[in-house]
């Protein structure tokens, strides 16, 4: 009737790596089909089966990235405060606010006609995207009556004009490079304000005035070990893999999802469950031969003279050995005699039969 | 149960001496069989490689066909010929040596620093008997360092350039390398500089890469087949090693005449094509070998890679005896850790019995049965396999004696594993007790099917006999149904009552559910027992109590459920209707049943509750029709003005739209937000509905009980056939868009028309039928579903094996922290407790203690 902790307790030689690869691999069926319930609402940010692969892959670059900025006290329940942060983390891009830039290759000249709407919608002037512009490129600006505003190169090379026109246009005029666009959200419990953007760039939000730095979070697992470290990585892989499953109303149990982030973390650095990543690590030449790239495998390992020394699963199951798991983990001991001789014949001779 | 054990497996290049000591003939003839059908002696069919035609003998050891394993060949090649599969190997060997003094192109400072390295990891691994992790990245880098290296810090001479291009060609400066040279080149490489580039000489020097000798494997592993006609076909291999043969000879035969270089550069290199998709017949930048018929040929390479490989076909997969297959079918009178298989199958089917002293009459008496359950074989103890008939069975019972294995049918009670594919986790396999039932058809408990992912709709499913002891064990206590009730992704139950059973628990145990005291005596008696609840003041039995007698004594709790919550006070429901929260899947009144009384306790209630429940539905006559779906006539009202409303609000946010009113979401273009804005709002409209027929339609209904219950089928449905369809959605989610040039989904509409019903919102229900535009808009619909259903799968299923390749090795070591294959730690304790989810469910009972 009572349960003591020694009963939750999990069995010595449990495979649990299988169990949790089986445990995120069998909802990946019913995953495809329920991602298209997802309805409207402005959210780039990847979610469901794609997700979920981007993580397990560790791809470097997210194809959603999403930055969640907490507020220090003073401004985490201030709306106005709040909107200030949001505008100068929301990151406007020149191409955004600029229909296209006209080069004069003879005069050595750019003129970017401005889309008024635009400018007007971000609350900006022409007169300052062109202070922004001279400060930025060190270039001369002009602007003609229509708000347009033109550049002076400082140059007449074809090639450098296009460039600086493609860089231009590229830049950023406002906000923090590669935040992306942010917007004010609340908190619908502790009705707290915060910052969500649909970019990253961990490093320079950290150092604005008002941003809580011991909360700010951003779903780049890549960018969380580059500034936190690999714990963070660690953290925010599981807290990714488990919000994604949660999304399309799987639960499963963290410490699946713990051991596959711990598997991917351990040595220091992400490590992607793929070719090049865990597996490619892995000591056996079978285990990584019976993979991918099977031939690769084995000319190198002839070239190198490498060892299979038959500890992991593959190899055993490859050479028709019991697997070093679960109940293959356990070795009972036999004092040698007659008695232990009846088992040894029965199985030898079945195999031979065949 | 292991009599050998392989320890390790070493890999290597075999050098042309250990090529002619391998091999037991030198080949010659480019030819299989002479006039007369008979392989050549010297031919790539000669009989010292083996033999694979039953009447013949291996010259070599005298074995038969099947005795005698094969034995290797070898030809010698006239001009040596570049292994193309190590190419990049012998570039990479070129590159960081020397090209005058072939001494690696590091000073004498930097290979100090690396020998000792080499040398501490060598003593490191001596001492752990584990290798030294491998750090690639630093290898590669090294390697990049080298082949910039101009002048040879050890004799000064100045590097010229040296390239490669693909399979075979290296050139230094603008002059071709021909093989015989690069072998020249890399063998005055010396063993201590190959081993500062990582390699092994003992194990295999780079100059063997290029071929002198080509071992021919022995006919076994490539052999010919007897087409019906009598004609030969050969295989694959042997028919490129004719090509090889061919050429070399020819190549001998120009080289012996003195023809000119030309010429017999030519052949070299048409003997390296050979050669090389000998190998591979898939190298890029070579077009493939051919058949006659055009098809490519199948070499090497292509025997081993892909999933149709040796490797991922053949050994990781095998093929099994002792197994079954066939369709399944649904019998709710099997407990849930049963399995019906038919006759036919079980007469098939053999359990070993191990004969031994103590069991001596047992085994005399089952060998001497004459009809079904009876012994099938006889396995001496020199394991010669013989079949019991009624000519020998009684010699066979006098040579009756220990150790002998008798192999007898499959019966009642005995314990075999049951599998449906795909098989995406453990319980896609659980092990089940053998009933043996009339009929074609595997029997199951539909509680059981969801592990499995099944249902009778002409599933099939496989069956394996256990045939170790080891195995029985194993089977029984860790495999088996009632140990499998939990799943072990979030510790839920995944085995309980399904779809009549959720209906027949959720009328039974409704408020108003009073049975008589003959249909309470049928009901238990049903499940077998033999009490009677306490009868109400009429004499009735209130459908809450008969329930009530299945849950056992002392089991109290209160979950919610769909519409409130369910109470148990001391094993009686005394509050709430069941359904599918409180008896499906993840059921926590199972959970708690778990977690008191055990799982086979459990497995009892599931099924009695299952059959008693089914019970009750037959009696109170359940049944689903058309009438189910008709609506009242308030109802279709409400309906028509929902529809009006979806419309027109539509137009209205469309309106705006055109008047350059309507107001942006953020971050999303005017004509985003317009499409946003209307499907946010047909979905108001859809939630509208579905209120109201719960609303307006009678409590009795089956479809909506159906619904209310969670037996089977959402309102969702239930709308769709009475109310409307509504929006018809892309892959996407969007509404539909694509369609003529003129911006129109069917002609029929008028262009640019973004309302609600040109763009796939459709105001027809199923039981009326669709109006013709409607029906193309939700076939439309359905393609896309069906097109999605295609591609998911293949795509979790790769994501599936690359985490289990990388996960497969880690396990839970007896202090509780897991590890890989190599023994690292990946985590220092499972899970940050140690506790295994699938025994979660029990944890609540811990933290009540405490």
């Amino acid at each position: 009737m009572s349960a003591k902790k020694e009963n939750l307790q999990i069995n010595p030689g449990e495979p649990v790596g299988a169990i949790a690869a089986q445990s995120i691999g069998e909802p990946g069926t019913q995953m495809v089909l329920r991602t298209f319930h997802f309805a409207g609402i402005a959210s780039a940010v990847t979610t469901g089966l794609p997700r979920v692969t981007e993580l397990l892959d560790a791809k470097k670059v997210p194809a959603g990235p999403l930055i969640t900025i907490y507020l220090n006290s003073e401004a985490k329940n201030n709306f106005a405060k709040a909107e200030e942060i949001t505008k100068k983390i929301s990151e406007i891009k020149a191409s955004e606010i600029v229909r296209r830039a006209v080069e004069n290759f003879s005069k050595g000249k750019i003129t970017l006609i401005v889309n008024e709407q635009a400018l007007k919608a971000v609350e900006m002037t022409s007169r300052q995207l062109a202070g922004i512009i001279k400060s930025k490129f060190s270039v001369d600006t002009d602007i003609d009556e229509e708000g347009n505003i033109e550049i002076s190169a400082h140059t007449k090379k074809l090639r450098e004009i296009r460039e600086l026109a493609v860089k231009i246009m590229k830049s950023t005029v406002r906000g923090i490079e590669g935040a992306g666009r942010a917007m004010i959200s609340q908190d619908q419990k502790t009705k707290e304000f915060f910052v969500m953007s649909a970019g990253t760039n961990v490093k320079d939000i950290m150092e604005l005035e008002g941003v809580d730095k011991s909360r700010i979070y951003s779903n780049d697992v890549f960018e969380m070990n580059r500034i936190f470290g690999i714990e963070a990585a660690r953290n925010g892989l599981i807290r990714e893999l488990l919000k994604t499953f949660e999304d399309q109303g799987i639960s499963i149990s963290v410490r699946h999802l713990q051991l596959i982030a711990d598997g991917m973390t351990f040595s220091g650095v992400i490590k992607g469950n793929s070719r090049r990543g865990i597996i490619a690590d892995k000591e056996s030449v079978f285990a990584r031969a019976a993979f991918e790239e099977t031939v690769k495998h084995l000319i190198n390992a002839a070239a190198f003279g490498e060892q299979d020394r038959l500890n992991g699963v593959t190899e055993n199951i490859l050479i028709g050995k019991q697997i070093p798991l679960g109940t293959g983990s356990i070795k009972l001991a036999v004092k040698s005699g007659k008695e232990a001789k009846p088992k040894e014949g029965k199985e030898g001779k079945e195999s031979k039969e065949k | 149960m292991q009599t050998e054990a392989l320890q390790y497996v070493k890999f290597g290049i075999f050098s042309p001496e250990q090529v002619k000591s391998l091999s037991v003939a030198k080949l010659t003839v480019p030819d299989t069989y002479n006039e007369d059908g008979y392989p050549i002696d010297g031919g790539l069919l000669d009989q010292r490689l083996g033999v694979i035609d039953p009447g013949l003998v291996c010259k070599t050891c005298a074995g038969r066909a099947k005795v005698c394993q094969g034995h290797f060949g070898h030809i010698d090649l006239v001009r040596p010929v570049i292994h193309s599969e190590f190419s990049k190997i012998i570039y990479m060997v070129l590159q960081s040596t020397c090209q005058k003094c072939h001494k690696i192109l590091l000073s004498k400072e930097q290979t100090e620093a690396l020998k000792k390295k080499v040398e501490s990891d060598a003593a490191v691994e001596e001492l752990t008997q584990l290798p030294m992790p491998q750090n690639k990245e630093a290898d590669k880098k090294a390697v990049k360092k080298i082949k910039n290296i101009k002048k040879c810090p050890h004799c000064g001479a100045i590097q010229e350039k040296l390239s490669f291009s693909m399979p075979t060609y290296y050139y230094l400066g603008d002059r071709r390398l021909k093989p015989d040279e690069i072998r020249e080149m890399l063998s005055k490489v010396s063993d201590e500089d190959l081993g500062y580039l990582g390699m092994k000489p003992q194990s295999g020097r780079p100059e063997w890469t290029i071929l002198s000798t080509l071992l021919v494997p022995p006919v076994n592993v490539r052999p010919s087949i007897t087409l019906e006609t009598g004609e030969r076909s050969e295989d694959d291999l042997t028919h490129k090693l004719v090509d090889i043969m061919r050429i070399n000879q020819r190549l001998e035969q120009n080289i012996n005449a003195g023809a000119p270089q030309i010429i017999i550069d030519d052949l070299w290199e048409l003997l390296q094509y050979h050669i090389t998709t000998y190998f591979n017949n898939e190298t890029s930048g070579i077009p493939p070998a051919r058949h006659r018929s055009g098809r490519a040929l199948k070499t090497l390479t292509q025997r081993l890679k892909g999933k149709e490989g040796r490797f991922r076909y053949n050994l990781s997969g095998k093929r099994v005896n002792y197994s079954a297959r066939a369709v399944l079918s649904g019998d709710p009178s099997l407990n849930i850790d049963e399995v019906g298989v038919p006759l036919s199958v079980a007469e098939k089917l053999t359990v070993p019995f191990y004969v031994t002293e103590w069991n001596l009459e047992k085994a005399k008496e089952i060998l001497q049965a004459t009809q079904y359950p009876m012994v099938v074989n006889v396995i001496g103890s020199d394991g010669k396999r013989k079949r019991v008939l009624d000519a020998n069975r009684e010699d066979l019972i006098k040579a009756l004696a220990p150790l002998q294995i008798l192999e007898r049918q499959l019966q009642n009670g005995d314990i075999v594993l049951f599998n449906r594919q795909p098989s995406l986790h453990r319980i896609s396999i659980m092990a089940h007790f053998v009933k043996v039932v009339p009929g074609k058809t595997f029997r199951m408990n539909g509680c059981s099917t969801d592990p499995y992912n099944a249902d009778f709709d002409g599933d099939e499913m496989n069956l394996h006999v256990p045939q170790t002891l080891e195995a029985q064990a194993e089977a029984k206590y860790l495999m088996q149904v009632s140990e499998q009730i939990f799943s072990p992704r979030d510790g839920e139950a995944k085995i309980n009552p399904q779809q009549d059973g959720i209906i027949g628990s959720f009328l039974l145990t409704l408020e108003d559910t009073y049975v008589t005291k003959i249909d309470a005596e049928y009901l238990l008696g049903s499940v077998g027992i033999i009490e009677l609840p306490k009868p109400e003041k009429d004499g009735t039995y209130s459908g809450k109590s008969i329930f009530s007698m299945l849950i056992p004594k002392g089991i109290s709790i209160e979950i919610p459920s769909k519409n409130g919550k369910v109470v148990v006070k001391n094993g009686a429901l005394v509050e709430g209707v069941l359904d599918s929260v409180t008896m499906g899947n993840g059921s926590k009144l199972l959970a708690k049943i778990a977690e008191q009384y055990g799982n086979e306790v459990l497995k009892n209630f599931i099924f009695n509750s299952a059959k008693l429940t089914q019970a009750f539905c037959t009696m109170y006559g359940f049944t689903l029709g058309i009438k189910d779906y008709i609506i009242s006539e308030k109802l279709v009202e409400e309906r028509d003005k929902i529809i009006s409303n979806a419309k027109k609000n539509t137009q209205e946010l469309i309106d705006k739209y055109d008047a350059n009113t309507l107001e942006t979401l953020m971050g999303r273009t005017p004509q985003q937000s317009l499409e946003d804005m209307i499907l946010a709002e047909l979905q108001i409209e859809r939630d509208k509905a579905t209120n109201i027929i719960n609303q307006y339609t009678d409590k009795r209904n089956a479809a909506l009980m159906l619904a209310n219950s969670g037996a089977r089928g959402g309102k969702l449905n239930l709308e769709q056939i009475s109310m409307f369809l509504g929006q018809q959605a892309t892959a996407a989610g969007e509404r539909m868009n694509r369609g003529y040039k003129t911006n129109r989904l069917l002609p029929h509409i008028k262009p640019n028309d973004k309302s609600a019903v040109a763009r796939g919102f459709i105001t027809s229900n199923f039981l009326e039928g669709l109006l013709p535009i409607e029906a193309i808009m939700h076939a439309n619909g359905s393609r896309v579903s069906i097109v999605q259903k295609g591609t998911g799968p293949a795509k979790s299923g790769y994501i599936s094996r690359k985490i289990m390749n990388s996960m497969q090795d880690y396990y839970v070591f007896p202090d509780l922290s897991v590890r890989d294959a190599n023994n690292n730690i990946i985590e220092t304790i499972y899970g940050t407790d140690g506790i295994d989810p699938v025994k979660v469910q029990l944890r609540h009972q811990l933290q009540e203690e405490k």
